[in-house]
This record gives C-alpha cells, structure tokens and sequence, in this order.
C-alpha cells in the first residue's frame, strides 16, 4: 500500500458522498415532475490490487469506493402495464362519451323527446275527430306532425353532427400519434449517442416513456426495450418506430366525409390498413364504424334507428290514411311523404289541412273513423311508440355498459399508474435519509483525510528531529 | 414492492378520493334540486322503458278525459232535445184525448188541428237541432236540415256512420242519437201521424185510431231518450275510471321517475360529511415530512 494511498481512498469516499447528495438534489428537485423516475448513485467498493510477484504478501485494504452509475429505478413491466391500462382506458372513454352524446340526443325521457311528441301527435287525431267540422284541431293535428318530423330531422342531424365531431377527433389523434412516434425517434437517437458514450440518459428515458404512455393512451401499441437503449413500438403487430426510423398512420377518406362512410387506420410508407390494439382512436373507429344490422357503429346505428323508426311511422299512419278520405275528396293519398335516401330526414307531413283524410268516404261528410284508428295505432304492441321505447331502451342499455366498462378500465389505469409510482416517485423522507447518511459519509470521509494528512504531518514534518 | 408510499402517491391518493368524494357530491345534489331518479336512459334502461310505457299510457289516458267530457257535452244536448220533443209529444197527447170528445164543435177541433201542425212543427226544429253546429239526430252527416222536405219530411241523413267518443282504449260510445229510429221518416214517421191527425180532425173524421199511433211515436222518443241516459251512465262510470287511472299513472310514473324526498335528502347529507372526513384526513395527511423534524 502506497503512502499515499489513504489519502486518495478519503477522496474517492468525498466524490461518492458528493454525488450521491446531488443525486438526492436532483430527486428532490423533481419531487412533484409528472413523469420523473427515482434515481440512485449505484456505486461498489474497490477492491484490493491484486498481489502479483512483487506484492507485499501482507493482506491489503481496498482502495475505496467507485460510483459506477446513476441508475434510473424504473420498472419495465409496470410501465407496460400502465401503458396496457391506458390503451383500455381510453378505448373505453371514448366509446362512453360518444354513448352518452347519443343518450344526449334522444332527449329521454323528458317533454323534449320524440316521445312525447308521438303522444302529441296521436292526441292531435282524437281532437281533429272531435271537431271533423272545424279546421282548427286539423291544423293543431299538421302542427303536432311537424313537431315529430322536425324532432325525427333534428336528432338525426344532430348524430351526423357528433358523427362529424368524432372523426375530427379521431384525426386529431392520428395527428398527436404521428407527433409522438417522430419525437420517440428522435429521443432513441440521442438516447443511443448517450449510452454509447458511457453518458447518462435517464431523463431523455422519462420523456420518452411519457410520449410512448401517449402512442399507447391514443393507439394501444406495445413497446420493445433494444439493447442498445432504444425503444421499439408496434400498433397491431406493426413497427410504428424502429430505432430511429418512423412509419406514420392516417385515416381513410376525406376530413369532409359524413355519417355512413367508411373510416380506416391506415398506414402510410409503404400503404396498408392498420389494425389498432385498443386506445382513443380504436374507441372512435368503432362508434365511427357504419351501420351493420345492429353490429355497426354506434352512432350509424343510432342514425339507422332514427331511419327505421322514420320509416315505420310513415308506413304505419300511411297506410290508414289511405282507407279515408282527404278534405279535397281525394282516396288513397299517403299522410306523410318520405323523400331521399334518409327517411329521418326527408320525413315530411301535409301542408294543407285539405290534405287530412279523418273520415271514409259514404259514412258521412263528418265521418272520423280513420282518425280514430289513427289514433289508436299508439296503443299496440307493433306500435311506432314501442319501437321508439326500444330504441331508447337499446341505446341506454348500450351507454350503460359503456360507463361501465369506463368505469372499470379507469379504475385499473388508475390501480396501475399507482403501482407504478409506489415505485418510482421520489419520497422526500427516503431521499432526506439518503441526505443525511451521504453528508456524514462526507464528514467522516473529510475526517479521514484530516487524519491522515496529520499522521503524514508527523511522518514528513517531525521525523528525524532527534537530537536537533 | 407495491407497498412503497411516496409523497407522489399520498397525493395522488388523495386527490382521487376527493374527486370520487365530490362527483358523488354533485350526483346527489344534483338529484336533490331535480328529484329525477332517471335523468338519461342509461342510468336505468329498464325504468326509462317503464317511464316511457307510462308517460304514453298517461297522455293517452288524459286524451280519453276529453273525449268523456266532449261526450258528456253531446250527450246532454241529445237528452235535452229528446226532453223538448217529448214535452211535445205530451201536449199532443192531451189534445189527442181532447179531441176524441165527441161534442167538440168542429171550430174547436180546426183549432186543435191548427195548435197540432205547430207543435209538429216544433217537433221537426227539435228533431234537427244542433250542437256545436252539429246535428244531433243525424250522425255524421253534414246536412243543414237532416229532416227535410215537405210534410212529412224524410230523413236524409241515413246511412251515416254515428258519432263515437273513444273513452279507454278498447271502448268507444256513441254521443248522438238516431234520428231515424226515434222520429222515423216519411211515411210513418211521428210528423206524419201528427200530420195525419191534424187533418182527420178537419176532415171531422175519428181520431180514435190515431191514439194508440200517437202512443207508439211518444214510446219511440221516450226508448230513444232512455238509450242516451243509459250512454251517458257509462260514460260517467268511464270519467270515473279515468279519474281514478290518471291518479293511479300519475302516482306510478313519479315512483318510476322520481326520487325519494327523504332518502336523498339523508343521501346527501351524509355525502356531505363524508366529503369533510375526506378533507380533513387530506390536510392532516399531507402536512408532515421528515423534514418537519430535522435540523
């Protein structure tokens, strides 16, 4: 052991100690940072040289201690675990919000929806049977059918409007995914250079998992750890990222499509169709999806009900309508007119009280059959009120479980990200402890060195005096 | 490993149990301030199918309420008529018994025959009076006079199909009554046994026969007056029932729909509290550090 030595094994303990607390200075620092991982000062004890020819036999001390790195304490699997849990959290808030503004749009049950106006209307015949004689009750009866037509049009175009509103919001989310996936590769480049220097990239690492927490929030997707520090993401078995290089993701169509046309993830160099592993953009595909007998997109689906229930008033009241006879003396005539390929929208009633057949014809010019069946075609068990409670019933049945599942999946990202911060948040107590041991360590390790500058005092300063 | 807690997770934990403590805060006072159990489909389906089924029933059953009323109003105007024309009646069958008496001059019985055409006159204004400007004899015919012509005048109206009240969903009533039944038409009609009695008494030919037709033209009115009582019966028996459904829908949808007064009212109270539990046990959580005691 050099004379020395000691001198030098004090130093190396003061450096330990000294980083060691800026590392605490730095976790501290970043106490409340939404996305910072704990960081430790990993270091060893240097062992003694080894004893070659020349050693000294004797036993020796090490040569004290080496900080070998400042290590970030993630957990891979924690994090793939919140970014799981944030992939079905999202696809499931998404699916509920769109959900809840169908419910939004029906209006039920309250004195503003459609129901409420197919009593109205109903109602409106029996008062034109009471009064066959008088145009008021006809034109009270045309003003109630245009109330129902116009509630029918206006929720239809309401769920075109939410239809609309959703895939600017799923293009939005195709935009933010773009964004993230070039900034990852950006961060897996400079992460590379970092650790091939022998450097510390903890930070970049935080960063860039946050923007990998978003790809996944928006598009599901897995991320693979590469030796080499960078990352890899995959969206449905697909490289969004690899190393540095990026793929980006659109969507089908035109920002102008309209309720009913078809919306695609699709992948842009080289071309092909994505397929999502959950996340906000695969919510919104599927409520944007269109209609498919009852298995389509919920809002498609919702505007094909509007449609079928249209269809089936129309049909319904046209068809007793047409066993009486119009004001004019005309048989046979249609009540409500359906034009153009949307039947919620193009439902439309007479202009002209002449235009109201109450009566059959030979029974008498005040004859009120016809309105009196009219009016009972709201009582049946194939009434258009049943079908409409059905569709109501449906669409609530549909919503609740939506919130369910949101409910859920909120409650396991929020079971997640706290497992995963019970890991790597910084607790000031542990880190005032880590404080308090490493500026002791940083006292005794001064105190050695005074000790040993006094002993070598002696040794160079008071030896060999004998005598003087 | 799970079991670390940071100061990151207290925080996080407490914020979520106030958020949680708040939403369910709001929920209840929202309920509170509406009383609405179902205020979208989704946070009851089943009920909101119910509330719907019930909101229907209720309109319907209000719909039927005017319809009784409507009726009644027809009805009574039916039995009002058929009142006057039996009055009539009453004072031809006087004169009838009056002019059998065999020493009536035939100047007294020309005064008789005179006082009879003008009170078969006045049977013929009854048989075609209106309400509302409606015929009340004539269904739904929309004839001014549906007794017309000369004496004795027919009934043009026949055929037409009668006026009907819907009074529940699988009921309807008839609110008129038929013309043709109670005063007949043409020949044989009570105008003309009035008529026919009016001239055998100038002609100073026997009226004896005449009395029993008078008789059975009276029954005819009196049977036609009856039936419209009997209608008006169940159609009073009917507003009854509707009175009693409208409460009974009434008191159903507010279960189906609204909310316990009282429940909530205790809901939201001891909301309340635990939200100022929470509060308190988030002040006092996440005021100490170590660094509260070192030096």
């Amino acid at each position: 052991m050099s004379t020395f030595g000691a001198l030098n094994t004090a130093y190396r303990g003061l450096t330990a100690a000294q980083q060691a607390m800026t590392v605490a200075g730095q976790n501290i620092a970043n106490a409340a940072t939404d996305g910072y991982t704990r960081q430790r000062v990993e270091q060893s004890a240097i062992a003694a040289p080894a004893q070659g020819l020349n050693g000294s036999g004797r036993p020796e001390v090490g040569q004290g201690v080496s900080v070998d790195s400042i290590a970030r304490l993630g957990n891979t699997t924690l994090d793939a675990s919140v970014r799981s849990a944030s992939a079905q959290a999202g696809y499931a808030s998404t699916r509920s919000a769109a959900l809840q503004g169908i419910e939004g749009v029906l209006q039920e049950p309250g004195d503003n929806g459609i129901s409420t106006a197919l009593q109205g209307f109903w109602a409106a015949w029996q008062g034109a049977a009471r009064q066959p004689d008088d145009d008021g009750p006809k034109g009270l009866l045309l003003t109630a059918a245009n109330s129902l037509t116009d509630k029918i049009s206006t929720g239809y175009q309401a769920l075109q409007a939410q239809w609309s509103s959703v895939r600017a919001k799923a293009s939005d989310a195709v935009d933010a995914v773009n964004a993230a996936a070039s900034q990852v590769a950006a961060y897996n480049a400079t992460i590379r250079s970092t650790v091939a220097a022998g450097g510390t990239a903890n930070e970049l690492i935080d960063a860039r998992a946050k923007l990998t927490e978003t790809i996944a929030r928006l598009a599901g997707g897995t991320v693979r750890e590469q030796p080499d520090g960078t990352v890899d993401v995959h969206i449905g078995g697909n490289a969004l990222v690899m190393g540095t290089s990026v793929r980006t993701l659109a969507l089908s169509g035109q920002s102008t499509d309209a309720l009913g046309a078809p919306v695609q993830l699709l992948w842009k160099n080289p071309d092909g169709v994505a397929s999502t592993d959950g996340g906000e953009i695969a919510g919104a595909l599927s409520v944007l999806a269109p209609a498919a007998g009852g298995n389509g997109g919920a809002i498609a689906e919702a505007a094909a009900s509007y449609n079928g229930f249209a269809s089936a008033l129309a049909t319904a009241v046209n068809a007793v309508h047409q066993t009486g006879t119009t004001g004019s003396g005309t048989t046979g005539t249609d009540f409500f007119t359906v034009t153009g390929p949307s039947a919620a929208l193009g439902i439309k009633g007479p202009i002209s009280t002449s235009a109201v057949a109450l009566g059959k014809s030979g029974a008498g010019a005040f004859d009120t059959s016809v309105a009196d069946a009219m009016a009972q075609l709201g009582t049946g068990s194939t009434s258009p009120d049943k079908l409409w409670s059905g569709i109501v019933t449906g669409i609530g049945v549909q919503s609740r479980g939506a919130q369910q599942r949101e409910d859920l999946a909120a409650a396991t990202q929020a079971s997640a990200v706290t497992g995963r911060a019970s890991q790597t948040s910084v607790s000031l107590d542990e880190e005032n402890v880590n404080l308090l041991t490493n500026q002791h360590a940083y006292q005794a390790a001064a105190r050695v060195m005074t000790a040993v500058d006094e002993a070598l005092d002696v040794l160079i300063n008071r030896t060999g005096l004998v005598g003087r | 490993m799970l079991n670390r807690v940071t100061n990151l997770t207290m925080t996080a934990a407490a914020q979520r149990t106030l958020q949680t403590q708040q939403s369910k805060l709001a929920d209840l006072q929202d309920k509170a301030s509406t009383l609405n159990k179902i205020s979208r489909p989704s946070d009851d389906p089943a009920a909101t199918a119910q509330a719907l089924e019930t909101r229907a029933l209720q309109a319907a059953n209000a719909q039927y309420g005017r319809n009784i009323d409507d009726g009644n109003t027809w009805l009574s105007a039916a039995d009002s008529a058929l009142q006057q024309a039996s009055n009539v009646m009453q004072r031809i069958k006087d004169l009838t018994v009056q002019a059998g008496n065999g020493t009536l001059p035939q100047s007294g019985k020309d005064a008789i025959a005179n006082e009879l055409d003008s009170l078969n006159q006045d049977l013929i204004n009854v048989a075609n009076s209106k309400h509302l400007g409606r015929n009340i004899f004539a269904g739904n015919s929309d004839k001014a006079t549906p007794f017309d012509g000369a004496m004795p005048p027919t009934f043009v109206a026949a055929g037409t199909s009668p006026v009907e009240r819907r009074i529940s969903e699988t009921q309807t009533v008839r609110v008129d009554a038929d013309g043709g039944t109670i005063f007949g038409s043409g020949t044989g009609s009570v105008f003309d046994t009035v008529n026919k009695l009016a001239t055998d008494l100038r002609n100073g030919a026997d009226t004896m026969p005449r009395v029993s037709e008078i008789d059975d033209a009276y029954k005819k009115i009196v049977n036609g007056r009856a039936d419209v009582g009997a209608r008006q019966a169940q159609l009073d028996r009917a507003g009854t029932v509707n009175t009693g459904m409208e409460a009974s829908l009434d008191a159903q949808r507010t279960g189906i729909e609204k909310a316990d007064l009282g429940s909530v009212i205790m809901d939201l109270k001891l909301q309340e509290t635990n939200y100022q539990v929470a509060l308190a046990a988030t002040a006092r959580v996440l005021q100490p550090t170590l660094m509260d005691f070192l030096r």
